[in-house]
């Protein structure tokens, strides 16, 4: 049986169905809910001392509303599994449809206590999941604390019935070349199923018969033919449109070297404070940097400084709770709030940059007084790394990221204050649009093809040709073959693509 | 039982501040049950999302029921609070 799903990311992935939570554990808890609740409880209690998303987490795991509707759906009959996922949609779809700031953003902290409770009530603690080499996971839907718990090397595909292409799942995965199938009716599949999921044609093949199967193998060659490596820069009407990789840890940057990028136009840096729960020392920062640009050899390695707040949030940065996050202290913003903390990071890159070709890549600029600001940091850093007599890369080129509808009208001005402008489609997408990205109800406005979206584009490019810059694009949609054609037509210098795998299909394209 | 009818008068209706005010007054009447009510609804009022749910707007009239204890300390205590927002 072959099951389409709504949307996909490309690649292809075959192996055992592995249901998470709700599907394979129905039924054979091991703890009671009253057990849940309170091992939940004392874990929030030890993590919200200093956290205030952990005590807002607390705080609806006490709430009598989250324990009432739980208990309405026990008196109707469901097993605790089933009635916790029915109390935190009941509240969830509440929530939704009140005009209420504050409700809505706690729709998350609601569906991540709950996930949380309905691990513990299927048996699992809060700890890493046990996936079986080569597994297809099935879900409702991934959270970032799902994949955090995941030995990825051993996922192989992911099938999930929620989620939209830009969600954080679909971007780690793509970044490891795992293929995602989204709006999957997984009811469909049952746990141990034989799956083959071809992201490049958004199917989900279940316990394929040999027809089915050979059928899948075809189109699978078709597709290899055309990732043949191509190691040279390729030119497109005369001049040069390099096409980069994005990376999101060192690995990687391997992949993509070695898929023939030109070098890295978006190396994020959040996997380097995501991962421990104090902020690493600029030794841990500086080896990560400094490995990534050997990696490169002489080709750039494009570092973005830290792009935290909105929906990333970090252990050790209280953030004070705000109205609307993505309109918010984030990006350059958090980073010029917290300059102690951001020098470390700047002074880091700067080391590194005596191993390589480094860039530093600004996020969410508004203004070129923020560039201003984060320049005179950068030369603070570099007069206290020769007092030390510390080596650094004495000329890193400095790009502000197009992402704001203000950097796009304010583009001449902050032009000429950097080296390079990155336009990333996913946020000014969704600012040009003002359009949540992850909001399903919205999905048809939040499109980078919108003739808003592209007049915007075109208006950078062109600022940044006039101050005599490059601009190039690190969203996700570069790696769309019918964006492309747009984008090099717009005059865009270079494209930097979030999978591998598209770098060959890309140059192949542009080299036509 | 003790109730008492009240008018939000805050210019915002109630929000999450005022609102966790509510809970945290509530909650320092553990021998009382108090809940408010607003049209066909009615929420516990140590329930934060509850309240919040009922999303009450200027002008929308509530009513705060207490039973046992110190219930006329407890409605009291909360009406006080709902007429005293000015935010």
């Amino acid at each position: 049986m072959i099951i389409k799903s709504v949307a996909s990311t490309s690649g292809y992935g075959s192996g055992k169905a592995f249901r998470l939570c709700r599907g394979n554990s129905a039924g054979e808890h091991v703890m009671s809910i009253d057990e849940a609740f309170e091992a939940e409880r004392e874990r929030l209690k030890a993590l919200s001392v200093d956290n205030d998303i952990f005590a807002a987490h607390l705080e609806i795991l006490d709430d009598p509303m989250l324990s009432d509707a739980i208990e309405e759906h026990l008196a109707g009959g469901e097993n605790p599994l089933e009635a916790v996922a029915s109390a935190c949609d009941d509240i969830v779809s509440m929530f939704s449809s009140i005009d209420d700031e504050y409700l809505r953003a706690r729709v998350d902290d609601v569906k991540d206590v709950c996930r949380n409770l309905e691990s513990r009530l299927a048996g699992n603690s809060s700890g890493s999941l046990d996936i079986p080499e080569g597994s297809v996971v099935v879900a409702d839907e991934i959270f970032p604390s799902d994949t955090s718990r995941m030995d990825l090397s051993k996922v192989s595909a992911f099938v999930t019935r929620k989620g939209s292409v830009t969600s954080h799942v679909c971007i780690i995965a793509t970044s490891r070349g795992i293929p995602v199938a989204l709006g999957v009716d997984i009811d469909m599949i049952a746990d141990g199923d034989n799956l083959i999921v071809n992201g490049n044609t958004g199917e989900v093949a279940v316990n394929p018969t040999e027809d089915e199967l050979s059928k899948l193998a075809e189109s699978r060659i078709v597709k290899d033919r055309e990732s043949e490596i191509i190691q040279e820069p390729v030119e497109y009407q005369g001049h040069i449109v390099n096409v980069y990789g994005n990376a999101g840890c060192v690995e990687d940057v391997a992949k993509a070297m070695a898929a023939g990028a030109d070098g890295i136009g978006l190396f994020r840096t959040e996997f380097v404070f995501m991962r421990s729960e104090e902020f690493p020392t600029e030794e841990e920062q500086f080896e990560i940097y400094r490995d990534a640009a050997l990696l490169c050899g002489d080709k750039p390695l494009t570092i973005r400084t830290m792009d935290i707040g909105g929906d990333k949030k970090m252990p050790y940065l209280s953030i004070e709770p705000e109205d609307n996050p993505f309109l918010g202290v984030r990006g350059v913003r958090l980073c010029l709030a917290n300059p102690g903390l951001f020098k470390i990071q700047l002074r880091a890159i700067l080391r590194a940059g005596s191993f390589g070709n480094v860039r530093i890549l600004v996020p969410m600029v508004t203004t070129s007084a923020e560039i201003d600001r984060v320049r005179a940091l950068i030369e603070e850093c570099k007069a206290e790394l020769s007092a030390e007599g510390k080596e650094f890369g004495s000329s890193i080129p400095l790009g502000a990221m197009v992402e704001t509808p203000a950097s796009v009208f304010a583009g001449r001005t902050i032009a000429e204050k950097v080296e390079f402008f990155s336009i990333g489609t996913n946020d000014l997408t969704q600012y040009i649009m003002a359009a949540d990205r992850g909001n399903s109800g919205v999905s048809i406005l939040y499109n980078p093809k919108d003739i808003a979206v592209k007049n915007a584009v075109e208006v950078v490019v062109s600022n940044a040709h006039e101050a005599g810059i490059k601009a190039g694009i690190c969203g996700e949609a570069a790696s769309d073959p019918e964006y492309a054609e747009f984008l090099l037509e717009a005059g865009i210098d270079s494209l930097s693509l979030s999978d591998p795998r598209m770098i060959p299909v890309i140059k192949r394209l542009i080299r036509k | 039982m003790t109730t008492e009818k009240v008018v939000v008068t805050a210019p915002n209706g109630l929000h999450a501040r005022p609102v966790g005010e509510i809970v945290r007054i509530a909650k320092s009447f553990p021998d009382s049950a108090v809940t408010i009510t607003s049209g066909e609804k009615t929420v516990k009022a140590t329930s934060m999302l509850s309240i919040l749910s009922l999303g009450l707007k200027k002008g929308t009239e509530v009513e705060i029921r207490a039973e046992g204890g110190d219930e006329a300390g407890a409605v009291n205590a909360i009406v006080n609070l709902i007429q005293s927002v000015t935010e």
